[in-house]
Parts: C-alpha cells; sequence; structure tokens
C-alpha cells in the first residue's frame, strides 16, 4: 500500500511548500484514486475524471492542514468516495447541487494502526472472501478486488449484468467489511 | 436492538464510550441494517478510506506509473485559477472579440509561419491524405487584484495579483495543449482544451480560464499549441516543437502562438 512512510514524508514535504512533493503524491496515489473509481459504474470516464480532479484538488488545498501525514492515503480514498458519491447521487436526483457529502476535516483525522496491523486486516478480509457463498457476489468481489485488473463497467459486460448491479454487491461486501473493521477498531484501537 | 445511524456515528466519532461498548458488541455479529448503513454513510472518521485502502491491497501491485502529466497539470490549474467573475468576463469579452482580429494581439508564431498554412499532407504515420492546419490567434485580458480587466498587448508588465484571461480565433475545431514558461526553464504544462472553431474564451469544461501569476516573478510565456481534430500529439512531442526540436510532422501540424508578459513580484512597489 502506499500509506508508508515514505508517502508521509511526501506529505509533510507537500504541507511545507515544496512544489515538486505535490506532483510525487499525485504520481504516488493517482492509481489508488483511479481504481477506486473504477468501481463506480454508473459514472462515465469523463465524470470519473473530473472526481479523480476534484478529489486532489481538495486534498491538496486542505493539506497543509491534516494533522496526521501518515493518514493521507486513508483521507484521500474518503474524500474520492465522498466526490463519486455526491457526483452519483446529483446524477439521480437525489442530492441538490449545494448539497456536498462533507470529507472528513483534516484537522481532526486521527493517527492510523501501524503496517502491520494493516496486514493483518488484509488477511481478515481475504478470510471474509473466502467464506462467501459461492455466487455471482464472490465473483463480482474477487474480479474487482482480488484479481484487480477489471472495472466495474468491465466485469458487468463480462458477467452480463447492468452496471449498476455490479456496484450494489461490491457495495453491499464493502458494507460488511466495513462493519467488521468497525467492530475492530472499536474493540481495541480507540481504548 | 438499536442500529446505526447518523447520532450513533456522532457519538462513535466523539468516542462516547456507551456508544462504543454498545457497538463493539452489536457490531460483533453480522447485522443487515448497520451493514446497509454503513455502506451508503460516511466515517466514522477516515473509516471508509481505510477500507478502501484494505481492499485495494488485495491485488497484486502494480508497478510504479509514470506521472500523469496531462491530468496533474490540470489539478495544479485549477488550484492556481480562481473561479472568474464571469458576468465582469462577458462585458469584456465582446470588446475584445471585436478587436482580436483588427488589433496586433497575434503573437509571434515559431517556424516562419506555423499555424497559418491550411491543408497540408500529413506526414503522421496512421494519418492519411490532406489534415486541415489550424490557424490560431490569441488576445490576452489581465484581471487586476481590483478586479478591473484590461486587454493586454506582448511583453506588458503585470502583477503577480493579476489573473491572465485568455481568448482565442481558431479557424477550425481542435485540441490545444496550454504551457507557461519561465525564463531559462522548461515549458510547463497549463491544462489541455479543446477549441472550437471562431472565437472563444478559451476554458476548460469546468469553465476556468484564468491563468493566476501569483508566485510568479520576471519573463513569462504562454504558448498556445493547436491541432486539428484527430491528431493529438502528446506533452512531450508538443514540448519539443516548443524549444525547436520537434519531428517535422509535429512541427507541420502545430499552429503555435506565444504571448510573452514580464511579471512584477506584488511584493515589490508598482
Amino acid at each position: 500500500m502506499g500509506s508508508t512512510e515514505g508517502l508521509a514524508e511526501w506529505v509533510r514535504r507537500a504541507a511545507s511548500g515544496e512544489t515538486s512533493a505535490f506532483s510525487e503524491l499525485y504520481r504516488r496515489t493517482r492509481p489508488l484514486v483511479a481504481r477506486l473509481m473504477a468501481g463506480f459504474a454508473p459514472l462515465d470516464p469523463d465524470e470519473v475524471e473530473d472526481v479523480i480532479q476534484e478529489t486532489f484538488v481538495r486534498a491538496f488545498r486542505a493539506l497543509p492542514r491534516l494533522k496526521e501525514a501518515g493518514a493521507f492515503e486513508a483521507w484521500l480514498l474518503s474524500i474520492a468516495r465522498n466526490r463519486a458519491r455526491t457526483r452519483l447521487e446529483r446524477k439521480a436526483s437525489v442530492r441538490r447541487l449545494e448539497d456536498d457529502i462533507a470529507d472528513p476535516e483534516p484537522e481532526t483525522v486521527p493517527a492510523l494502526p501501524e503496517a502491520l496491523q494493516l496486514e493483518r486486516d488484509i488477511e481478515v478480509v481475504r478470510q471474509l472472501i473466502s467464506e462467501l457463498p459461492e455466487g455471482e457476489e464472490k465473483r463480482t468481489v474477487q474480479l474487482f478486488y482480488i484479481e484487480g485488473e477489471l472495472s466495474a463497467r468491465e466485469i458487468a459486460e463480462q458477467l452480463g449484468v447492468g452496471k449498476s448491479a455490479v456496484t450494489m454487491r461490491l457495495e453491499r461486501f464493502r458494507g460488511r467489511i466495513k462493519r467488521e473493521l468497525l467492530r475492530r477498531v472499536l474493540a481495541g484501537r480507540w481504548e | 436492538m438499536r442500529h446505526l445511524d447518523d447520532e450513533a456515528l456522532h457519538a462513535l466519532a466523539r468516542r462516547e464510550p456507551d456508544a462504543v461498548k454498545y457497538f463493539r458488541e452489536h457490531l460483533a455479529t453480522a447485522c443487515e441494517a448497520c451493514e446497509s448503513f454503513l455502506a451508503t454513510h460516511s466515517g466514522p472518521d477516515v473509516l471508509d478510506g481505510q477500507v478502501d485502502a484494505v481492499l485495494l491491497a488485495l491485488a497484486p501491485p502494480r508497478s510504479d506509473a509514470p506521472l500523469d502529466e496531462v491530468g496533474f497539470a490540470r489539478v495544479r490549474r485549477r488550484l492556481r485559477a480562481p473561479r472568474l467573475d464571469t458576468r465582469k468576463w462577458g462585458l469584456i469579452a465582446g470588446a475584445v472579440a471585436a478587436g482580436l482580429l483588427a488589433v496586433v494581439v497575434v503573437p509571434r508564431l515559431r517556424q516562419g509561419g506555423t499555424g497559418v498554412e491550411v491543408g497540408t499532407a500529413s506526414q503522421e504515420p496512421g494519418v492519411k491524405g490532406q489534415v486541415g492546419r489550424i490557424a490560431l490567434e490569441l488576445a490576452v485580458v489581465v484581471r487586476g487584484a481590483d478586479g478591473s480587466l484590461r486587454r493586454l498587448d506582448p511583453d506588458t508588465q503585470v502583477d503577480s495579483r493579476d489573473v491572465l484571461l485568455l481568448r482565442y480565433h481558431a479557424t477550425e475545431a481542435g485540441t490545444a495543449l496550454l504551457f507557461q514558461q519561465r525564463a531559462g526553464e522548461e515549458p510547463q504544462l497549463l491544462g489541455p482544451f479543446a477549441l472550437e472553431a471562431g472565437t472563444h474564451d478559451l476554458q476548460d469544461p469546468q469553465g476556468l480560464s484564468g491563468v493566476s501569476l501569483e508566485g510568479e516573478s520576471g519573463p513569462l510565456t504562454l504558448w498556445l499549441a493547436a491541432s486539428p481534430t484527430g491528431l493529438q500529439p502528446s506533452v512531450d512531442e508538443v514540448k519539443r516543437v516548443l524549444v525547436g526540436e520537434g519531428e517535422r510532422w509535429e512541427q507541420g501540424m502545430l499552429a503555435v502562438t506565444r504571448f510573452d508578459v514580464r511579471v512584477r513580484s506584488s511584493q515589490n512597489p508598482r
């Protein structure tokens, strides 16, 4: 993952005003943000590009206020998800133009667990995927997250289902993982 | 039984002991209501980013990607360019457009007439037959820190608090790359643009059309390099043309205009 000390160092350099550090942060993290966007099948390529741009503009503007440099990657991905969801909801006319899903405040982003804990989390998620019943959801999750090559749109085409169906499967699975990680956070990391 | 909702999420974000204790136990087993809520709501904190980071780390690592120069230029441009007062810009735009063709605001063209001929044979591999070449002209209006607008002649001194607003005239549709170049440095990409035939403000899909001079000082050149629709030379290919090293087909297909200004730092007295 990119949340290494190396990335944190670039975050510190960017926060101190070093211009070249922004391009290095962009180079290192854009693929991750783009991969996250690939899960939002209803967004067309132009919308995806716009969301990616907006994500980095917001993150870079607020970067000097980010309390924990080591949390940059998670913070950036949170912003990206919020931007994509806002765009989707506006597209579906369930969110007004002037409303926006609020991004995590950079001043209050907490320190995140060490890399070792993240490795454990990855193992937990692998285990949860292996325990999924065989079927379309498991296949979708494997194609998108484990193989990591196809976009949700491409998966929809390959499986012969609608774009929204793939995104919904991924979101449902992600909700399960989020519950598990939240439980783990509540069980130890905040005490 | 209590499930996650906005109030509970806020309580967890504030680490309220009762909420932490209850949901630690409640979330130990699958709960469709809570999972559904978590899937569609952000937080607490950056948990969403943590979840996505873990999920995206499941795939085999990819090799280091080079910098997406065009994408980064767009981000940089959006960071630097303040949103324009479109009402004021609209007022001045008509006047600029009227004067555009009559007044000498056409910047110097490179390579002895590049961008003024039409209908040359393409030298690019894969592109056959006659390809129209764009004739391109550029006018610049400066917006001062006080909001005032004035048309700018080349080689004029401007203030680093100023914003340059660009307007072009193209003989046909195409694409363009806008660069800025400081003295002694390589041209730096500010962004790609779609050009329409006729006279238009230079703006990207977000509607931004200003070049902020914040942080600049000394001579600065703006380059606009346009190619007809269907021919899209890479950023590096265009850069080579700007510094006089381009291949023949690149030089032949590109219409290049430049506009020079001298930027005075706003920290110095006017």
